[in-house]
């Protein structure tokens, strides 16, 4: 086997008991590894798989085939994948296109219409193997050149794709030296930065090392198309997946039917092994509402279970309560260039004026876990632990005083409430622990849609941020100096230098130790109060099999049953 | 009469170019102009942007057109019949809007079929003995139902008759085609608060009738009580609810709003609802179109019932 030449660092760092297994295989698959070898080097036996070619579980014994899942979440558009902004969306799309690998729920992230990657010893080039034998809904065969058309496409800045914030499609641009009348500097893709080297071989030449490739191409807005595709979607799905599209009514329901003939008539064969379920029918209903439709029986599966509703869940009878704990977090950022949130002195007092665990416990009672105002989670594999800031109301009214606020400041914190009305209830709680240090702070509620206009804008917001598998991700995207999702325009050169380095650095215990400055850093400058790490809770009726709660909130369903 | 219709009709129009100028002046800034970028790209995609790429998509999507222009071709198009294209459900708008203002129209239908006989009995009945104990039984029943609030009898009754006995859906998405059990809780909720309304109007007018003077005479002429009722008073209490009853046409309207989002029914209310959230331009403004002409031409009927049934009032 050509192994990659860091692999055997990490097998003595494995064994050296310097790297702990769940570690230890999140690192070994990003650099190319089959999940199941990664799982049996660190000596674990892998959830079972279909096979250990496919990014799917092993087939329960006794699976059924036929019948209908009903799945209650808001149905959405289905305008470009690419610029897919609900996880709605995407739900909806998965069952027709697919990604290039697949993150699964436990986080590990598989090959799926890629058969392998390779990078590179410094993590600049990446080698992208193309599944052979995957057919398109046309009849046409999944090539390399499709694959490098979907990339250059998720990689160019006019497209207005998040993508563009993943660091893989982020390093197949450069700046061109010209800056917006924004003030922002202007990309441009890079050149011979995606290569079709043959029938089945991709190879992307990057600008700085990326090891996140893998995770990257199986994120939300990853979905490949086939290069004909023109927005909706929704008109004319050529996907590679097992379902197509048989009727999408917005905010009321989306049909998938299984799919036999390819569109010029001839047998489909999906590369993924069986499917089970002949259809599946998604209901709109309203996040609020989405328990209360289970519970009556007119659906079958939910997208989310709001924290609040878990004791409405637990009364019905035979529901299954899935969760998982994930890097989804609550960013109450200040940006750090408007008044009075310039004065570092004024962020350091609404921080320690904070009480991170009491706000958690109150949203999310016992689940969850509390967050230390660094946006790196102990479920990222490079989480370097620091003690947790202890609230402290007297040191707090001293800085206030210090920035000449002795008779207490009026602030104003905006929150959208994207994620659900857990967001206020935590401003809320926010609100009532500052007032005691003096600070008036008044929580401004607007309409979810309203608030993603003007997120970037307010001094004081409350974001939500999504999970992301690795905590450099989430750095790099938003608190490097001119980042497109820099909201709170924190900028400092050293680091931005600090997190360069740990992201090209490998080798765990270092990458480990250059966290720490990183987190260090970010702390200290007081840019964000994050309460919490939440957990995601699904529910499903007993009748369903193989739907699992997923920390990225996705939905798949391929190998989904009906008993 | 034939006057009365044609100003009212004149009125109407007036209202709806004004109304739509206004809606696409609202619409026609640069905050909407975001919003719709948002609505398509989210959040994090429309910062991606470089503010010459952001016009760029603007241009595309025709967002930068001149308001001038485009309420001219948008008018143009209303006029040949042409709604346009929703958005964000990307249909036709006439298609959204015959669907849900057909299914409003089965919920309207059904709440003024019942409302009407039961409102108008127990109201004449409280009226006409005024503090009796059944009067004193309706008119707290009515007081009670009207003062609370839609949105919590909506709950209340979701936990009752859905999650408590299970005998209806909690919602009414109505997915798997259309069902009068989905129906139930809508209908109920508006029928509690619109009847207790209806009685309590019925009520005072009952009230106010029968201690006036022709009525006492009519009583101590000798006449039977019951052709009092029926020939003396009925005619004269009726008109106050009866004008009532055309306007709550109107009404019914804004409180689709809250009972068919609340339960999910896919009619005229919700549909708006969706519109405003999303920005979807062309529905909204059809929407405002509908909801011009719903409440001119119940303020007409209202009108005409109004001289039918008094006539000393005539419209010149």
């Amino acid at each position: 086997m050509n192994e990659h030449s860091l692999l055997p660092r990490l097998r003595d760092q494995l064994h050296g008991g310097r790297m702990d297994r769940r570690e230890f295989i999140r690192f070994a698959t990003l650099l190319g590894v089959a999940a199941g070898t990664a799982y049996a080097m660190a000596g674990m036996s892998a959830p079972a798989m279909a096979s250990s070619t496919l990014p799917f579980p092993a087939a329960e014994p006794g699976a059924k085939r036929g019948g209908k899942l009903r799945v209650g979440e808001m149905v959405a558009r289905m305008e470009d994948p690419a610029t897919y902004n609900w996880n709605e969306m995407a739900n909806q799309t998965r069952p027709i296109l697919e990604y290039l690998t697949l993150v699964g729920p436990d986080n590990v992230v598989r090959p799926m219409l890629i058969e392998s990657w390779k990078p590179s010893a410094d993590l600049k080039t990446w080698t992208l193997q193309v599944r052979s034998g995957v057919m398109w809904h046309n009849g046409e065969e999944l090539t390399a050149e499709h694959v490098a058309w979907n990339i250059r496409r998720w990689s160019d800045p006019a497209l207005g794709s998040s993508n563009l914030g993943l660091s893989t499609f982020a390093a197949l641009t450069e700046y061109t030296g010209d800056k917006d009348s924004k003030g922002r500097a202007v990309r441009r893709p890079l050149k011979n930065g995606v290569e079709v080297q043959d029938s089945r071989t991709v190879r992307l030449n990057l600008a700085k090392p990326v090891l996140s490739v893998a995770e990257d191409c199986g994120e939300f807005c990853t979905l490949v198309v086939h290069p004909s595709f023109k927005p909706p979607l929704s008109h004319n799905p050529i996907g590679t997946g097992p379902y197509t599209l048989v009727e999408l009514r917005v905010g009321d329901r989306c049909i998938l039917k299984r799919i036999t003939k390819t569109t010029d008539g001839r047998d489909f064969h999906y590369w993924g092994g069986d499917v089970f379920l002949d259809e599946i029918h998604f209901h709109h209903y309203e996040q609020e509402n989405q328990t209360a439709a289970l519970a009556s029986g007119s659906v079958d599966a939910i997208y989310e279970l709001p924290v609040e509703q878990i004791e409405l869940a637990r009364s019905i009878p035979g529901a299954q309560i899935l969760s998982v704990e994930t890097a989804q977090t609550l960013c109450c950022r200040m940006q750090v260039d408007v008044k009075p949130f310039n004065d570092i002195r004024v962020r350091r007092a609404v921080v320690k004026a904070a009480d991170n665990g009491a706000i958690k416990k109150l949203v999310f009672g016992e689940h969850g876990s509390v967050a230390a105002n660094f946006h790196v989670a102990p479920i990222h594999p490079e989480y370097f632990p620091l003690p947790l800031q202890v609230r402290d109301v007297a040191g707090a009214r001293q800085l206030l005083k210090e920035a000449g606020y002795e008779n207490g400041i009026d602030l104003n914190i905006v929150v959208g409430n994207n994620d659900g009305p857990w967001q206020q209830a935590a401003c809320e709680a926010l609100r009532d622990q500052v007032k005691e240090a003096g600070i008036n702070l008044a929580v401004t509620v607007v309409p979810a849609t309203k608030f993603w206009e003007i997120w970037t804008k307010v001094p004081f917001g409350a974001t939500s941020w999504a999970h992301r598998p690795l905590g450099t991700m989430a750095l790099s995207q938003a608190y490097r100096t001119g980042a497109s999702w820099n909201e709170s325009h924190f900028s400092d050169p050293e680091f931005d230098k600090a997190l360069s380095e740990a992201e090209a650095t490998i080798d765990v215990p270092t990458r480990k130790a250059r966290m720490q400055k990183v987190e260090t850093i970010l702390r200290d400058a007081a840019v964000v109060i994050q309460p919490m790490w939440r957990p995601v809770f699904i529910l499903a009726s007993a009748r369903v099999h193989g739907y699992k709660a997923h920390p990225a909130r996705q939905m798949q369903l391929t190998k989904v049953w009906m008993s | 009469m034939g006057n009365l219709i044609v100003r009212r009709v004149t009125q109407m129009l007036l209202i709806m170019l004004t109304v739509s100028l206004l809606l696409f002046a609202i619409f026609d800034s640069d905050q909407f102009r975001e919003k719709a970028a948002v609505a398509e790209l989210g959040g994090f995609g429309v910062a991606t942007l470089s503010a010459d790429d952001y016009h760029e998509w603007l241009e595309k999507k025709g967002l930068n057109e001149r308001f001038l222009a485009r309420y001219g071709r948008w008018l143009e198009s209303v006029l040949h019949g042409d709604m346009g294209q929703s958005i964000e459900k990307d249909i036709a708008v006439s298609v959204l809007l015959k669907e849900s203002l057909t299914n409003t129209g089965i919920l309207a239908f059904f709440v003024f079929l019942i409302m009407i006989p039961v409102s108008l009995t127990l109201g004449v009945l409280a009226g006409m003995n005024t503090g009796s104990p059944l009067d004193r039984v309706i008119s707290i029943v009515a007081v009670l139902t009207t003062s609370i609030p839609q949105i919590a009898t909506a709950v209340l009754l979701t936990v009752i008759l859905a999650l408590g006995l299970g005998w209806v859906p909690t919602k009414s998405a109505m997915a798997d085609g259309w069902s009068f059990r989905g129906l139930v809780l809508p209908l109920l909720t508006l029928l509690l608060y619109d009847i207790g309304y209806l009685v309590r109007m019925t009520r005072a007018a009952m009230t106010e009738v029968m201690a006036s003077q022709y009525i006492r005479t009519a009583v101590l002429k000798g006449l039977p009580y019951r052709r009092v009722i029926l020939r003396h008073a009925l005619r004269n209490a009726l008109i106050v609810p009866v004008t009532l009853i055309f306007l709550e046409l109107n009404g019914l309207l804004s409180q689709v709003v809250v009972v068919e989002v609340f339960f999910q029914y896919a009619g005229f209310g919700r549909m708006l609802f969706d519109a405003a959230n999303f920005g979807d331009l062309q529905v909204l403004q059809a929407a405002t179109l509908v909801a011009v002409c719903v409440a001119v031409g119940s303020q007409l009927l209202s009108d005409a019932a109004y001289v039918f049934l008094n006539p000393r009032v005539r419209f010149t």
